[in-house]
């Protein structure tokens, strides 16, 4: 019930994000907030109703509802999404790498390239610290 | 299924070089008279899960190994049978 009054919030404030924007866009069409409003109202308004939607289907149907629960729970299924995002990350590393060679190559502007930096960094330090705070737990 | 002739260093879960588990799953599972399906469902686990068990591509966690070791009645050891690779 409560994730039910969580998600109807959502569509409201989606839609509520969603109508503020498009008038927000057509009385200032150079506001760039009035788009971001319509982008996140649109997500918030989708996510939710998504998730009202499912639930509603899903009402009648308690064999599908725990055949559902048991996919996202199943060890074996968990093990190969960390697996897919460790090798994912494991690639990004290397495209980031390449990304910032081809921007400085390309004389981009440095602002851009420091960003690009500043991001991997980020990156690389939330994976050190995880490393770190895992070795603590386990 | 099928998979199982692929050489066990390349298999997922396993380390080149390492130790390999087999186990008596399917066979325990044929004794017992039940399908992949059922069995996954008194383990809360999917079916792919079962059928990754019984061809060897996937080892268990120690909870799932206790699980299973309980719903036939055994002990672990007499499960999943621990053997040293070849170098």
């Amino acid at each position: 019930m409560k994730r039910n009054a969580f998600h109807i919030l959502l569509v409201l404030a989606g839609l509520a994000a969603m109508l503020a924007g498009l008038f927000w866009a057509r009385a200032v069409p150079d506001a760039v907030p009035a788009y971001l409003c319509l982008g996140l109202g649109a997500g918030a308004l989708g996510h939710g109703a998504g998730a009202l939607l499912q639930r509603a289907a899903l009402k009648d149907a308690p064999d599908i509802q725990r055949r559902i629960e048991i996919e996202a729970a199943d060890e074996r299924n968990i093990a190969l999404a960390n697996r897919a995002k460790a090798k994912a990350y494991d690639a990004m590393i290397y495209i980031f790498s390449a990304v910032m060679l081809v921007f400085a190559l390309m004389r981009v502007d440095w602002a851009a390239v420091l960003l690009l930096v500043a991001a991997y960094l980020a990156v690389v330090g939330v994976g050190i610290y995880y490393r770190c705070k895992y070795d603590k737990e386990m | 299924m099928g998979s199982g002739a692929r050489p066990a260093a390349s298999r997922p879960g396993r380390v080149k070089g390492g130790p390999a588990t087999k186990n008596r799953l399917e066979e325990l599972r044929r004794q017992h008279g039940i399908r992949q399906e059922e069995l996954a469902d008194a383990l809360g686990v999917s079916r792919q899960t079962i059928g990754s068990l019984e061809n060897g591509r996937y080892n268990p966690s120690i909870l799932l190994a206790f699980k299973l070791a309980r719903y036939f009645g055994l002990a672990i050891e007499d499960i999943f049978l621990y053997e040293e690779e070849q170098p």
